[in-house]
């Protein structure tokens, strides 16, 4: 099965045509499309994990054919143990978003084709082993965002929007810089685009002349590569435009933006910025742990400061995008297991998150905790929306890292493999889990204690499609927050090669 | 290899297929009087001439360089290939006059008239081979241009641009001849290659050749609006009827910056003591004019205003690769010029279709324009995407290709300030993209001259945009191994 990745990249994109072809009236034709597309697409993505040999580092399932020969441009997919638990993941929330967005009446043909040209670009992301071709994915991707964001988004949508896309293209246009530099460092022309030819820190003694002075070309070109993951990240100070455009986004593109979009970021550190520059990532690791951390710090005020409960979400990705940005720093094999265990599982339990939110505001047409007037916004939810209420309570404690959910063993990892490293980092950034700890349960007995208002009490609960949607992340949080074997055994062995190119930098 | 005189001829049909076109929509024009069957006749025309032009073009592009009428003219696969994007942009220019009511019908076949004349003049340009046919290629261009530009008569906008264009024109001209007075002065000859034999034998830098270089590129920068010569393009294609402006901004352009490769490829290619200059010089002036441009295109209301300085950002970029010499910014050059006329074709045909309904080209008529037209639309919003050089369009790979050979040559600075200068376009692309498809339309609004036609038309601009950002080997092959005549 070694087309098997041409598959799940392409059937979305099949899937896309399919539905451009269905006239708009037909709205249930349309949806039902979506949802078989994703369906067989997640279903093609269990039988990669199912074919998947664990104990083997490098690629798999690869696919290596030339596009453009010229410039040694190839059409080459591959699949590791760092990219198939995202791969999974994708599979996973795209499936479940077309399930939440099951209500969506605007534009529906336009909106369920861009969430399946999302989903193709964002395989391709995960999958591409050709600078080009990750390069054309990376920036493919802006491209359906845009639209989901500003057509369907919230009233300051088209500000959000352009501003995602500015801040996005800004840090990919100076990557493409790197890439092309790069191009031209390649030992062997024949791989000069090959991700992996790069790999293992040969550009040492290299310098590059840029505005007159000379640099080091690993060093300058990692902060390139850095800059243009980092904003995808977001890590501090490049985070600005995460919580507008999650803000503004529909549930289901936010669900996705924060479940899997800004893992592209970390996952281009693992697989691009650090094991082609593992001399600069390790001569840097202390200011990647220190930015990791402010963001970890950062985001968790902001998000204690925010009334609107989408916000403070948002600014929690920020913070627990900083865990991440923690373990990938520590470069020991506990940070970097945790630090992708922590993608996988930050986008399970976000996930959960906004698609909560998302059917709480179905109901309210709001996210006020506490309107800018000072009123009430939602409270007592407990006492009305029991199923709800215990969903939410899982998807809180999840994120919040509690023991036996699913945030708890990747952040506990993230620690272990730090500690040594950066003991100082290390126990300011457990404060982060504190501050994490009060934002959460402070929004939780501000939304869900009390007395109902009038207004909470003409809510319903959660309809069977809802409750639907939410099982399998539950389950999710729980199964992998007790036993996260399965996830730590399909990374491991590339993760430790990855640990083992860093240590010989240290 | 030289031929003799008379068997010369045989290696400029295409040029003379254009004059003959010429000739005989003039003759169209003043045979018959009754209006409606002379457009026809004069459309018919001009497409079928030019069409055989285009084909004799294609039927031989040349495997080696000639030079033809005693070394004055050459023949090279080069300039092949730059005269068939201007012969495309010239005919995409034909169906937009059609459409467009910015011109008026009286007018409608001097326009053709004087378009395939520039096309002549550029033509002729883009295969020069000494200063004097360079000089006569410019003018041809130039005095054309200055009517074509005030062809809405009754418009003072319209005049008001023609007279600025001449003004400039002539100036730039004066200092052009200048200069290649001062360049006859020191090597004693018009020929580019008794020029590059000249350079060639000079023992130490010379300030006297630079200056008299730059002077000589006061005029041809003029023609491209690089830096710091720009000033006129804004204000001329704001006056000029749309049609006229697409063709300025695709023909004339393209001829000038053939020249400007062919005459820095010739002249510096080969490593002398005037290059080094040369070279900081164009880079700088690449830079600048990048930056300028784009800036000023940052908080343009009018459409066409914006794609002034657009194109002017577009220049700067394709003079990098201008300086890259070597197969591949040859390559670079020859495919950003052709992707940029297919996007600038489309561009301002979708802003024709708007002058169309609203009579301004203003960026608040643009609202809802996807909602309302929806092809018109989303083909501008492609082609302001490829524009601004996202993937996986023309636009992208045109950029890519150019950012490749600089980074190849080392100018790693230039190739940054491309890339920054791409994000700064972007903001103003993603502006017009925005007001077309976020925004919603103010009331109902229909286009009269907007048919099954245009349809295509606008459909059959943006298929080469995407085809050319997905599988572009074979035309880029062609492309890098494109020749320049060397003497």
């Amino acid at each position: 099965m070694s087309g098997l990745l041409n598959y799940i990249l392409w059937m979305p994109a099949i899937g896309m045509l399919a539905i451009l072809f269905i006239p708009s009236s037909n709205k249930t034709a349309i949806r039902y499309t979506a949802l078989i597309t994703t369906a067989i697409t997640f279903v093609l993505t269990l039988m990669l994990w199912a074919g998947f040999d664990n104990s083997i580092a490098d690629m798999q399932y690869v696919v290596n054919v030339p596009w453009i020969p010229d410039f040694h441009i190839n059409y080459s997919l591959g699949v590791d143990g760092i990219s198939l638990p995202m791969t999974i993941l994708t599979g996973l929330l795209f499936f479940l978003c077309i399930l939440s967005s099951w209500t969506v009446e605007k534009s529906l043909k336009g909106y369920f084709a861009l969430l399946l040209m999302l989903e193709a670009t964002v395989f391709g992301v995960f999958f591409s082993l050709d600078f080009f071709l990750f390069y054309v994915f990376w920036e493919v991707m802006l491209l359906p965002m845009f639209f989901l964001i500003g057509i369907w988004g919230g009233e300051n949508r088209e500000y959000a929007a352009v501003k995602f896309f500015l801040y996005t293209f800004f840090g990919s246009i100076i990557m493409l810089i790197g890439i092309i530099a790069l191009y031209y460092s390649a030992g062997n022309e024949a791989d000069a685009f090959n991700i992996l030819a790069h790999h293992g820190g040969q550009y040492i003694d290299k310098t590059v002349s840029i505005f007159g002075m000379d640099w080091e070309f690993n060093k300058i070109f990692f902060w390139a590569m850095f800059l243009g993951f980092a904003i995808k990240v977001p890590v501090f100070p490049f985070h600005t435009w995460l919580p507008h455009a999650h803000v503004q986004a529909p549930t289901a593109v936010s669900v996705i933006l924060a479940g899997v979009l800004l893992k592209m970021g970390t996952y281009g550190f693992l697989r691009i910025a650090f094991p082609i520059f593992p001399q600069a990532a390790v001569g840097y690791a202390e200011i990647i742990a220190v930015l990791g951390l402010i963001s970890v710090l950062y985001g968790a005020f902001c998000a204690m400061a925010q009334n609107d409960v989408k916000k403070l979400v948002a600014y929690s990705s920020v913070s627990h995008m900083g865990f991440v940005m923690l373990g990938m720093a520590a470069m020991t094999t506990q940070g970097m297991n945790g630090a992708v265990l922590q993608m996988f599982n930050h986008g399970t339990s976000t996930a959960m998150m906004f698609l909560m939110i998302g059917v709480i505001y179905e109901r309210s047409h709001h996210r006020w905790i506490v309107r800018p007037d000072g009123t009430k916004g939602y409270g007592g939810i407990a006492k009305h929306m029991p199923t709800y209420t215990v969903i939410f309570i899982i998807g809180m404690f999840a994120s919040l890292g509690l023991p036996g959910l699913s945030g708890f063993i990747s952040e506990a990892l993230i620690f272990l493999g730090i500690y040594e490293r950066f003991t100082t980092i290390t126990v300011i950034a457990v404060m982060g889990l504190l501050v994490g700890a009060a934002y959460l349960l402070w929004m939780y007995k501000r939304m869900f204690f009390g007395e109902p208002s009038e207004e909470v009490r003409s809510y319903s609960d959660m309809n069977y499609r809802e409750i639907a949607y939410m099982l399998p992340l539950c389950a999710a949080v729980i199964v992998f927050g007790v036993y996260p074997t399965p996830i730590l055994n399909i990374m491991r062995a590339s993760v430790g090669k990855l640990v083992t190119l860093l240590a010989g930098f240290q | 290899m030289t031929v003799t005189l008379l068997s010369n001829l045989a290696f400029y049909i295409p040029e003379l297929i254009a004059i003959i076109t010429m000739c005989a929509l003039l003759f169209m024009e003043s045979a018959y009087g009754d209006h409606e069957r002379r457009r026809t006749f004069v459309y018919v025309t001009g497409v079928i001439g030019l069409s055989l032009c285009l084909f004799s073009l294609f039927k031989n592009i040349p495997v080696e360089s000639i030079s033809i009428f005693a070394g004055s003219v050459v023949v090279d696969s080069f300039s092949t290939l730059m005269k068939i994007t201007m012969v495309i942009g010239t005919l995409g220019t034909f169906y937009i006059s059609h459409k467009s009511i910015d011109i008026y019908e009286e007018f409608k076949s001097e326009y053709l008239i004087m378009a395939v004349g520039v096309l002549v003049g550029g033509m002729l340009l883009a295969s020069s081979n000494n200063l004097l046919t360079l000089y006569l290629g410019v003018e041809t261009l130039s005095i054309l241009s200055y009517v074509m530009t005030s062809l809405k008569r009754r418009d003072s906008h319209s005049s008001e641009a023609g007279i600025k264009y001449a003004l400039y024109g002539g100036i730039t001209a004066g200092v052009m001849l200048f200069g290649m007075s001062h360049l006859y002065g020191i090597f004693g000859s018009i020929q580019f290659g008794e020029i590059v034999n000249g350079m060639k034998a000079m023992q130490e830098f010379n300030i006297a050749v630079i200056i008299s270089m730059l002077m000589f590129f006061v005029g041809i920068g003029y023609k491209i609006a690089c830096f710091p010569f720009h000033m006129w393009s804004p204000d001329v294609y704001q006056g000029s009827p749309a049609p006229v402006t697409a063709f300025f901004a695709i023909v004339p352009k393209i001829a000038g910056i053939a020249v400007v490769a062919r005459v820095t490829y010739q002249f510096f290619g080969a490593e002398n003591v005037n290059t080094e200059m040369w070279m900081r010089l164009i880079q700088i002036i690449a830079a600048l004019t990048m930056t300028v441009g784009n800036l000023s295109a940052l908080n343009q209301k009018s459409v066409k205003r914006m794609l002034a300085f657009s194109s002017i950002g577009h220049v700067g970029l394709i003079l990098m690769g201008v300086i890259t010499f070597g197969e591949q910014g040859m390559g670079a050059i020859l495919f950003y010029t052709l992707v940029y006329t297919f996007m600038t074709l489309g561009a301002f045909f979708v802003t024709t279709m708007v002058i169309n309904r609203t009579g301004s080209d203003d960026a608040v008529y643009f609202k809802g324009l996807a909602k309302t037209h929806p092809i018109l639309g989303f083909s501008m919003t492609i082609i302001l995407f490829s524009l601004a050089g996202m993937p996986p369009f023309g636009g992208f790979i045109a950029k890519f290709n150019i950012i490749m050979a600089a980074v190849d040559k080392g100018l790693l600075t230039l190739a940054l300030i491309a890339a920054i200068n791409s994000v700064i376009s972007l903001v103003y692309y993603l502006k017009l993209a925005r007001t077309m498809i976020l925004e919603d339309a103010d009331g109902e609004q229909k286009i009269d001259s907007y048919s099954l036609t245009s349809r295509v038309y606008i459909i059959a601009m943006v298929i080469p945009i995407i085809f050319l950002g997905l599988f572009w080997n074979n035309i880029y092959n062609l492309y890098s191994s494109a020749k320049i005549y060397l003497n």
